[in-house]
């Protein structure tokens, strides 16, 4: 029975479970803890690092990883803070094709390299995010960008409620980022150019010998993270107002903890954004739960988080070498099987 | 005949010095099962490397209905039709049966999930298999994955279809089954080349054989115009001066080694040999005669499930390859480069790498100047031609960076010794060299056994030789009744004819 069902779709139940179950144990701990207001909060933040762990996620499916996404958001939001201040009749199409165009020039860099001049991806982004933070400090010449000398449809679009239940707000940067994280959750599963980076994760060799340009594909994969980081960078600037230069600073830590605690398999070739969307939630929860939950100190809430992305990563290791060797062992027992028939 | 659908003529294709085809005339017809035999290292994967555009000919050229064609890469050989299957399937473990099967496919930006599931049951019903089209690769069978694969060809409208090896790994019934559909699939117009060590098998599915050696075209016949000596003659027959001496035994009465009934559950089972100090023993077998396995139990990495193996009188178990080096026995992998040598490291530090604790100081230091005396010594001892112990091993030649392996190994002062292929990929000069190293070993009291692929050294070091075929083993041979014709015989399951 628990054959019939996909493993991805499993994962994501297991995954609601683990969320209802979090929220369940902080509401009996924690006095008012289940309110609209935490809704409120967690949906704001997860808007930003839903869209982080969406990009990461597509670049994790190529068994590669993207460290730079954290400074790409804060070079892109400041870029943007800067553009509009300067320019405060710019039109809001124009600000976000503006950002997202930014991001897409950065994974370009990225995927080149990765792709092209064959450094692995590690490497690259671990360079790439020093260089993209301090190229940041330099273009900013040390200022910051402040809420004052913002457009008000850019401060107000992310607070503005599109509509509520009970004390529960659906703001329109949530609503925005659910709708991206919607839309690139079909793409990954209805478009044949998105099979080609599963394909390329699950088995490079043979996506080679399928006919698939293993390194195009890995390109684009680095593009449209910069591109999401790009989009995260504009929510960014949206939200805070107040942009300095360690803006966005351990985003890509926490966008690789989102992705793989929603079950993509850091080696590549399985998982999905809608995933990485729960588990950027569920490590959002977690942290939000853990500031107000007396018993645990400052110090071990950033124990607790990185246990829990421990346990993720291994428990899919373990899963899927059981599978492994159990898909073995039934194969030769067949063979056994088939050697005694005859 | 109608026109051939896949020529190779006067193809040829070498790296470097070595010429791995050699003046290659091929034709595949359409509605053909064209088998192709030879030894291993004959040049057969070239040749599927060639025809599916993966290595390029150094000379000569491809026809495809007879028309000369440039097949830059697999996807330009897809595109004229030609697709390979080899013995390990190449499928996406993440993907489902649907999603494999269309994984080349192009048309169309959205993918039409109902249209392609439909389509696959349909290509897995045209090859008269039944299987489950939303599973995921993973959990398929071997026989299953490569039906996957055979369907993806199918939907790519295949017209040459080489299968390497496909059966190696199958089942008996697995194999059966394969074989239908290969014929299914030359009933239905397409070419298929069908490679493999297996006679009985040729004779049961091939309309034509080839047998190729030492990268050249030996002979193409009808199969009811041949017979399995034939093929065999046509398989071993060497031209003078390939030969090496054969070496006196050094053998002595003690024996090191007693191996009874030894068997790993689904790899090979009922092995069984003496080997006594002094003695060479040297396997004989084509790939996936299970050698390398009976070489990988004896060292521990794999867990014999049945039999006993005594060992300097006493019965010994080996959990791991620690408990094997513990015992004195060591290893001499058949792939230099993944099991055998840190080829970024110093010729100096491989040769300690396993023996490391002798060079250490009293305060837990590496002695490098003890280090260094024991690496000159090698050097001198095997002719290992390099100016200086500190050069990479990847700067050396392969026949030395196997010297330099085999030193790693007799620096630990083994009893027995495996090795696997000790001489693939290396000079004759260099072969000989190794040769006399391994008998200079078995001389001064150790027992070897060696794992080999090339006859000629089969017949030059085996003071007796055990052929295995298929994970069985089929007979002991001394070396005065052994000759390269008897060999193969076993080797491909020709019993009779030996």
């Amino acid at each position: 029975m628990l054959q019939k069902i996909a493993p991805q779709t499993l994962r994501i139940i297991a995954l609601l479970a683990v969320l209802v179950l979090i929220t369940l144990f902080f509401t009996t701990q924690i006095e008012g803890f289940l309110s609209g207001r935490l809704f409120n909060r967690i949906s704001s933040s997860v808007a930003i690092m839903a869209l982080v762990a969406t990009g990461q996620t597509l670049v994790i499916l190529t068994r590669n990883i993207d460290l730079s996404v954290g400074s790409v958001v804060g070079f892109v939001a400041f870029a943007a803070g800067s553009m509009i201040t300067n320019h405060p009749d710019l039109s809001p199409a124009v600000l976000l094709a503006y950002s997202a165009a930014l991001g897409a020039g950065f994974g370009l860099i990225n995927g080149l390299l990765v792709a092209y001049a064959r450094v692995p991806s590690i490497i690259v982004t671990l360079a790439t995010m020093a260089l993209f933070r301090s190229t940041l400090v330099e273009f900013s010449d040390g200022k910051s960008i402040t809420t004052d000398n913002l457009p008000a449809w850019l401060t107000d679009f992310p607070n503005m409620v599109v509509f509520a239940l009970g004390q529960m707000e659906f703001r329109a940067g949530f609503c925005a980022s659910v709708l991206v994280v919607i839309v690139a959750h079909l793409a990954m599963t209805k478009l044949r150019a998105a099979r080609q980076l599963y394909a390329v994760g699950s088995n490079p060799e043979a996506a080679d010998l399928a006919g698939i340009d293993a390194a195009r594909v890995v390109l684009v994969a680095f593009v449209l993270s910069g591109v999401m980081a790009g989009l995260a960078g504009f929510m960014f600037l949206a939200r805070f107002g107040n942009i300095t230069v360690v803006a966005g600073m351990g985003f890509e830590l926490k966008s690789v903890a989102s992705a793989v605690v929603g079950g993509v398999n850091i080696f590549g070739g399985s998982g999905s954004v809608i995933g990485a969307f729960l588990g950027a939630i569920l490590v959002d929860l977690l942290e939000t739960g853990l500031v107000r939950w007396a018993v645990v100190s400052e110090f071990w809430r950033e124990a607790v988080l990185g246990t829990l992305i421990l346990a993720a990563v291994a428990t899919d290791t373990i899963i899927s070498r059981r599978l492994t060797k159990a898909r073995a062992e039934r194969a030769q027992k067949e063979a056994l099987a088939s050697r005694v028939a005859k | 005949m109608t026109q051939p659908t896949l020529a190779l003529r006067s193809v040829s294709k070498s790296f470097g010095m070595t010429a791995a085809l050699d003046d290659m005339t091929l034709e595949l017809f359409p509605g053909e099962v064209h088998a192709i035999v030879g030894e291993n290292g004959a040049g057969k994967s070239t040749m599927i490397k060639i025809m599916t555009g993966v290595h390029q000919p150094t000379s000569g050229r491809i026809e495809i209905d007879g028309a000369p064609v440039v097949m830059s890469g697999t996807k330009a050989a897809r595109l004229r039709g030609v697709a390979a299957i080899y013995q390990e399937p190449m499928v996406f473990p993440d993907l489902d049966v649907t999603e494999n099967i269309f994984i080349s496919a192009t048309d169309g930006l959205v993918l039409h999930r109902a249209a392609m599931r439909r389509d696959a049951l349909a290509l897995i019903a045209r090859i008269g298999m039944t299987l489950d089209v939303d599973r995921v690769a993973s959990g398929l069978s071997l026989a299953e994955q490569q039906a996957v694969e055979i369907a993806r060809a199918l939907s790519q409208d295949v017209r040459v279809l080489i299968m390497d090896e496909p059966t190696a790994s199958l089942s008996a019934h697995e194999a059966a089954e394969l074989r239908r559909i290969a014929r299914t699939l030359a009933d239905g117009g397409v070419a298929v080349v069908y490679i493999s060590h297996r006679l009985e098998e040729v004779f049961q599915i091939a309309d034509r054989v080839s047998v190729i050696r030492d990268g050249k075209h030996i002979s193409t016949r009808a199969i009811a115009d041949t017979n399995p000596q034939l093929l065999i003659a046509d398989m071993v027959g060497r031209e003078v001066g390939n030969y090496f001496t054969k070496m006196p035994s050094t053998a002595q009465d003690d024996v090191l080694l007693r191996v009874q009934g030894l068997g790993v559950a689904g790899v090979f089972d009922d092995v069984s040999f003496d080997l006594r100090r002094g003695e060479v023993l040297a396997m004989a077998g084509l790939i996936g005669a299970r050698r390398t396995d009976v070489a990988l139990t004896l060292f521990g990495i794999l867990r014999a499930t049945s039999g006993q193996v005594s060992y300097k009188g006493r019965p010994l178990t080996l959990r791991s390859p620690a408990d094997a080096i513990a015992a004195g026995i060591a290893y001499v992998s058949e792939d230099r480069r993944k099991l055998g040598l840190a080829m970024a490291l110093p010729i100096r530090w491989n040769i300690s790498l396993a023996t490391l604790k002798r060079y250490l100081s009293r305060l837990g230091l590496i002695d490098v100047g003890a280090e260094t005396d024991m690496a000159l010594s090698f050097r001198k001892r095997l002719n290992i031609r390099t100016p200086d112990v500190e050069m990479t091993v990847g700067m050396l030649s392969g026949g030395n960076q196997q010297k330099v392996m085999l030193a790693k190994w007799l620096n630990m002062q083994p009893d027995l010794l495996i090795v696997d292929e000790p001489t693939r990929g290396i000079d004759v000069g260099s072969k000989a060299e190794v040769h006399d190293l391994i008998r200079a070993f078995a001389a001064a009291g150790g027992a070897v056994l060696v794992v080999s692929s090339d006859l000629p050294e089969v017949l030059a070091m085996g003071d007796r030789i055990l052929v295995m075929r298929e994970g069985q083993q089929m007979a002991i041979l001394d070396s005065g009744e052994a000759s390269q014709e008897r060999i193969m015989a076993l080797a491909t399951g020709q019993r009779g004819a030996a």
